[in-house]
């Protein structure tokens, strides 16, 4: 292999490396999500969706029938979280399901019919 | 997601949390203290039966890998030499277990006087002078893998070694010195055993920890020794040993940029540790002009060209793109006054310079940008840097928080005082150090 080659194949290495890092390590600026777009999500995830009116109805109701679950970090929800959820924290990228999703069936019980309500 | 795992009534609330504390419906918050998490770690029991051989035979291939490191790996070849002007096997196994012995004794004292001293030892190996000396002997023996000189045994020590009975001796004084070079130089290993065997605190476990250890060290130079008579039907090797001479001699001076990083200024340590990087990766590929008579070599080299531009470039790109960190305060008295009549709880980092968790928390958990949010919004921050010793008002901080050692990060909470439970003597990721600020935070 001649020095230009070499000179190349390092160079690239450097670029890719590089590219890497910044992908990493942007920020990112969440976009304010609309209701279309939330509507669209849950459309494509297969769940419902519910508004804190109707939740409220249901829990003041039946609190007993209702398995809230809590997604945020933990110390978000030491600080507070609704009356009875549970904390389950997951960040929402594919490769946090994907880690999770086994922990979140222990977590969910084996009930397939249960009212769950994530937030 | 729980869709997909055959959940039907799955519902989302999107406004979540916020939107139903907002209209005051019934919330919660979980009460104060730590219940859950992270328990504190236990002091190491002291060890019996399966536990204890499991133990012995894992720092026995601990041992027996440590060989490779480029630290004693440059011994090797003058261990062999000086094996190989023995003749007889009887005379060789002798010399052999002669060697091993002289090793192990070094070893074992150092395990012992560990275990002995405490935690003295480890931070030892921590101090400033300590870590420059290691680096200095890196760099003297990487000169000598460069061909700057030869290493080769005194002649006044190979005359005395060619005396049968004398021979012994010095085969056994060989052992003391390889135990003397290796112990502070295979680093991160020993040092950690060290800290372990003084937790444990008895002398016993520390010798048999560090006999063990040296057996493991030893053997493959015993074998090495004994077969060193057919080292020389070996292949020839050619031009392309001295490249990996070279190649050694890097990794050589690799090791003692490492090893000095923490003396150095934070930056400078970096810069330095990127630099060597790229000049190993320059003169391996293209100042040294080395040929071989196999093709594999040039991938090898264009290999080791490539994974030493990556690291510099890894090295440099993750300094500059680091976000900001949180501002931290020098300690003084009228600053914690200030925070108990804001009613401000109050984080205090114990920290210095030489201490590598302090580093990897100031790097990691206080570069995080929730964390430095939160502290900027709600805390007062300030830091103890321990760096030089004699400052009368850190000795008196020192004695009035009880802290033992470096890092240490105190919780106060809004009243001005400390919340021992949430208190913190090593690396914590962000978002366990999240959950502890949001308890400092709580009460009141």
């Amino acid at each position: 292999m001649n020095s230009a080659r070499k000179t190349l194949l390092a160079f690239v290495a450097i670029a890719i490396t590089a590219g890497a890092l910044w992908f990493n390590n942007r920020s990112v600026t969440p976009k304010e999500a609309t209701w279309e777009d939330v509507q669209a999500e849950a459309q494509l995830g297969g769940y419902h969706l519910i508004n804190t009116k109707d939740l409220w109805k249901r829990y003041n109701k039946n609190p007993d029938n209702l398995f809230l679950v809590d997604t945020r970090e933990e110390w978000e929800y030491r600080t507070g979280h609704i009356k009875g959820a549970l904390n389950f924290p997951m960040e929402p990228t594919w490769l946090s399901r994907w880690r999770k999703k086994g922990a979140l069936e222990a977590f969910l019980g084996l009930d397939r019919d249960r009212f769950i309500v994530f937030y | 997601m729980a869709v997909s795992l055959g959940y039907r009534n799955a519902y989302r609330d999107p406004l979540g949390y916020p939107e139903w504390h907002a209209q005051g419906l019934p919330v919660e918050i979980t009460p104060a203290g730590l219940s859950g998490i992270t328990p504190e770690p236990k002091r190491p029991k002291p060890l019996y039966g399966w536990a204890m051989i499991w133990t012995l035979l894992g720092i026995f291939a601990g041992g027996m890998a440590l060989n490779l490191t480029p630290c004693v790996y440059p011994l090797i070849p003058i261990t062999v030499s000086y094996f190989g002007g023995r003749s007889g096997k009887g005379q060789l196994i002798g010399h052999g277990l002669c060697y091993i012995g002289g090793l192990s004794i070094t070893n074992s004292a150092i395990g012992v006087t560990a275990a002995l001293t405490g935690g003295l030892m480890g931070a030892m190996l921590q101090s400033p002078l300590v870590l420059t000396g290691i680096a200095a002997i890196l760099i003297f023996f990487a000169t000598s893998l460069f061909g700057f000189w030869e290493l080769r045994l005194p002649s006044g020590l190979m005359q005395a070694a060619s005396k049968s009975y004398v021979g012994y001796l010095g085969t056994l004084f060989m052992g003391l010195t390889l135990g003397v070079v290796a112990a502070p130089c295979i680093g991160p290993f020993v040092l950690g055993l060290l800290t372990w065997v003084a937790s444990m605190g008895s002398p016993w476990l520390g010798f048999i920890i560090f006999f063990t250890l040296s057996l493991g060290l030893g053997l493959p130079l015993f074998f090495l020794a004994i077969f060193s008579g057919q080292i020389d039907k070996l292949p020839r090797s050619g031009e392309w040993m001295i490249w990996v001479k070279k190649f050694m001699g890097w990794v050589l001076v690799g090791m003692a940029a490492y090893f000095i990083r923490p003396v150095l200024p934070k930056t400078i340590g970096i810069l330095f540790l990127a630099i060597v990087a790229l000049a190993a990766g320059l003169h391996l590929g293209w100042i040294d002009r080395t040929k071989a008579s196999f093709r594999a070599f040039e991938w090898i080299r264009t290999g080791v060209v490539i994974v030493s531009t990556v690291i510099a470039t890894i090295l440099i790109g993750t300094w500059v793109l680091q976000g900001p960190g949180v501002t931290w305060q020098p300690y003084s008295d009228e600053l914690l006054s200030e925070a108990k009549r804001l009613k401000k709880p109050v984080i205090i980092d114990f920290y210095a310079d030489w201490c590598s968790p302090c580093r990897e928390l100031d790097k990691i958990t206080f570069h995080d940008a929730e964390i430095v949010k939160q502290a900027e919004q709600d805390f007062i921050m300030i830091k103890v840097d321990l760096t030089r010793k004699e400052n009368p008002v850190h000795e008196q901080l020192l004695k009035e928080y009880e802290v033992k050692g470096v890092p240490t990060v105190v919780f106060l909470d809004r009243r001005g005082n400390e919340q021992s439970n949430l208190r913190l003597v090593d690396f914590l990721p962000a978002d366990q150090f999240l959950i502890r600020m949001a308890e400092a935070k709580k009460l009141n």
